[in-house]
């Protein structure tokens, strides 16, 4: 009897314990745990920076710290990682002509894919260490959750180097260097359109970039949409999903995701024996090197994908991939570009602007990618140009990935570019202006 | 019909993963006395293990349930680095604690960060595969019963029969499993009759972190490996222990099955015209574990050890 009663206060308590680490543990899974987002990067925010974001309103050999946030680990690590090489090209550019008579330092702290991670990274960046221009995010949600819980009503300056979500043009001074998702949305209806399909199943991912790009298609999208479900992020099956879209008679299946949980449904698509019931199409995330090792051989053929591109056969961009290639030794994603014209643009904002404070930074930093200005397509030319006298609005910085042209909403003008999957490879299918 | 049995097919493989987890969840909670939220990370932990012995062993000939021999002796080495950490982890983090069961819980979520952020730094974060060829649905069962079910769903679904056919013949057959229920049901009494309960602990954290090493091993199979696999699936794991009835073996089992089902099953809502969709499996499946205490307040099987 007493044991009885033991157990059943045992499990009461327990039950609550688990009940409060279940809260923790929800963090985790979808709003990010709040665990490594200090230190666990190795890039984080190394001893110095406190005294370099001071050293640089003395004169001379000035160290001028911008921060910034990506997505180290998480769903999204693919982007990220591909982000920290162009950025590491970009610093280096930079550094080699001098960014105001000093050098540029960037300060970094992984996101982990996550709101929650985003925002407490950017509370060290913005809060503690004081920079005054903020590089991030990829993910939509998490870039626009840093700009409304850290950056809003604050002069910093915050550039999204990967962020594609419609949703980022409502925040004007959220700005960002890949086109807005809607054109990517309006590409891939406009292909469905094209390759005759009447009927489309949609599977978009449950967080700002999957609703805000797959009402964008919904909309943009003329034949019938006769599946439209969200699924969760990091997931361990999403066989439902797929069991669900091969039980509609769809001509076309829409997948508005990210990588992993692409990767994890292609497969299971090819376990249930669907994936040739109908034509594949997605966005960026069903384009990756991982998805088609991850995807059984030629299961994926006749795939199309839209994602935002690069022009590829401009100056700049060539020049931006043999030093990509020797460093690295493969070709650049337009992630990698992105990256790089975020750090660029940052630096000429610098140059620019009268002192290094975010408040002047904002005045200058959409008028140094814009027309009208000298059009100068390296980070030396744009830097010649306004050390020799020039006002921001003389330049005109068209970046590796584009001609930029931060527009009133903080938008690029920006390339998109499609690919068919052709023997388990991507094929480029051409671009389209975004 | 067809899609029903579609389901219930998908529903038996998560089930088996979810049952390989929820056992050693439910043992440790009946011996150490805590909820181990470092459970997850001990089945990540185990896949990655697996991962690198498939590296070397893996070319290996000869397969067995469609799997190459070499994937069999990943997963023994992947079982066997789990055991060891967990063991090596009771040793060093949470027997010389000198705390309550929350204290110790709060413990297991750092203990979960570390394991977490040493896969991340050895292995990076991006997914990974073991390289074994997918081989699309059995043709047979594909014609006659229009159900897709893969050799490696049939060799999960065997592997975790034959690991919890041999746990229950472990607990109920040998002296071993004697001394381990006792422990389990009342230590102090086990003790003064003497049974020495720390090497049964040590027992149970083996047996426990392998099992879970295997569903780790089997979740990384069926999708793909990252370091949060097993943090993203222990929410499911524990609601899986809750309705079985926490410290019950017998109970995590059916738990296990039960969530596992509930949670593939979550379309069907859908075709029968709620407007429930599958992103929310996970909350239907809590809403129908909330129900079944409500009426078992003990979990299904919480009288039974």
């Amino acid at each position: 009897m007493n044991e009885h009663d033991m157990r059943s206060i045992d499990r009461r308590s327990v039950m609550k314990a688990a009940a409060s680490a279940g809260l923790i543990g929800l963090a985790g899974c979808s709003g990010g745990a709040p665990e490594e987002s200090d230190g666990g990067d190795g890039d984080g925010g190394d001893g110095g920076d406190g005294e370099s974001t001071d050293s640089s309103t003395e004169s001379g050999s000035d160290t001028y710290t911008i921060g910034m946030v990506d997505s180290l680990s998480g769903s999204l690590s693919a982007f990220g990682q591909r982000n920290q090489r162009g950025k590491e090209i970009a610093l280096d550019d930079v550094n080699a002509v001098g960014v105001s008579g000093g050098e540029l330092e960037i300060s970094q702290q992984d996101d982990q894919s996550t709101s929650q991670g985003g925002v407490s990274a950017a509370q060290t960046l913005v809060n503690q260490e004081g920079v005054p221009l903020l590089i991030g995010t990829v993910g939509s949600g998490v870039s626009t959750a840093i700009h409304e819980s850290v950056v809003q009503n604050t002069d910093v300056v915050q550039i999204s180097q990967n962020s594609t979500s419609p949703n980022l043009t409502n925040f004007p001074d959220l700005l960002r260097m890949p086109p807005a998702g809607k054109a990517q949305a309006e590409a891939i209806s406009a292909l469905l359109d094209e390759d005759g399909n009447e009927s489309a199943a949609l599977a978009w991912i449950n967080n700002d970039y999957g609703q805000s790009v797959g009402e964008a298609f919904i909309e943009a999208y003329d034949g019938e949409i006769v599946y439209n479900e969200p699924h969760d992020q990091g997931q361990s099956s999403y066989s439902s999903t797929i069991s669900s879209m091969s039980d509609t008679d769809a001509d076309a299946w829409v997948f508005i995701t990210y990588q992993p949980e692409f990767a994890t449904m292609s497969q299971e698509a090819f376990d249930l024996g669907v994936t040739d019931q109908a034509a594949w199409y997605g966005g960026d995330s069903v384009k990756g090197p991982k998805v088609l090792e991850s995807a059984p051989e030629g299961s994926l053929d006749g795939m199309k994908a839209v994602v935002p591109s690069v022009p590829q056969d401009a100056e700049n961009y060539q020049a931006f991939v043999s030093e990509f290639e020797e460093r690295f030794g493969e070709e650049p994603t337009s992630w990698s570009a992105y990256a790089y014209d975020a750090v660029v643009v940052s630096a000429l904002a610098i140059e620019a602007a009268d002192e290094f404070t975010g408040a002047a930074l904002s005045e200058v930093v959409r008028d140094v990618t814009r027309p009208e200005g000298e059009e100068a397509t390296t980070y030396e030319d744009a830097h010649e140009i306004l050390a020799n006298g020039g006002s921001p609005s003389d330049v005109d910085y068209t970046g590796v990935s584009g001609p930029i042209d931060l527009d009133e909403n903080g938008d690029p003008v920006g390339l998109l570019q499609v690919f068919e999957v052709v023997d388990h490879a991507y094929e480029s299918g051409g671009f389209i202006e975004g | 019909m067809a899609q029903i049995l579609q389901y219930l097919a998908n529903g038996l493989v998560f089930s088996s993963i979810i049952i390989l987890g929820s056992i050693g969840l439910s043992l440790v909670y009946s011996i150490a006395d805590f909820a181990n939220f470092a459970h997850g990370d001990t089945m990540t932990l185990g896949a990655y293990g697996a991962f690198v012995a498939f590296g070397v062993f893996g070319g290996l000939g000869g397969t067995v349930l469609g799997l190459p021999i070499g994937f069999f002796l990943a997963l023994a080495v992947g079982m066997a680095l789990a055991a060891v950490v967990a063991v090596l982890t009771h040793i060093l983090v949470y027997k010389p604690l000198d705390t309550d069961s929350i204290g110790l819980l709060i413990t297991s979520i750092g203990v979960a960060f570390v394991y977490r952020a040493v896969l991340q730094a050895s292995f990076g974060t991006d997914f990974l595969q073991y390289d074994i060829r997918r081989s699309g649905p059995i043709p047979v069962l594909l014609d006659t019963l229009d159900v897709a079910v893969t050799q490696r769903d049939v060799a999960i679904i065997v592997s975790a029969a034959v690991l919890v056919a041999g746990l229950h013949l472990l607990l109920q057959r040998t002296t071993l499993g004697r001394k381990m229920r006792a422990t389990a049901d009342n230590p102090d009494l086990a003790r003064v009759s003497g049974i020495r309960t720390d090497r049964v602990i040590l027992v149970m954290w083996v047996v426990g972190s392998a099992l879970a090493a295997a569903g780790g091993v089997f979740l990384a199979l069926y999708s793909q490996l990252d370091p949060r696999i097993g943090f993203n699936i222990l929410l499911v794991v524990f609601a899986a222990v809750i309705l079985g009835g926490i410290g019950s073996v017998y109970g995590a089992m059916l738990g296990g099955l039960l969530i596992g089902m509930l949670h593939e099953l979550t379309p069907l809502l859908g075709d029968i015209g709620l407007p429930i969709s599958n992103a929310y499996a996970p909350a239907v499946a809590f809403v129908i574990m909330v129900a079944v205490l409500l009426v078992r307040p003990r979990g299904i099987a919480g009288d039974m050890t």
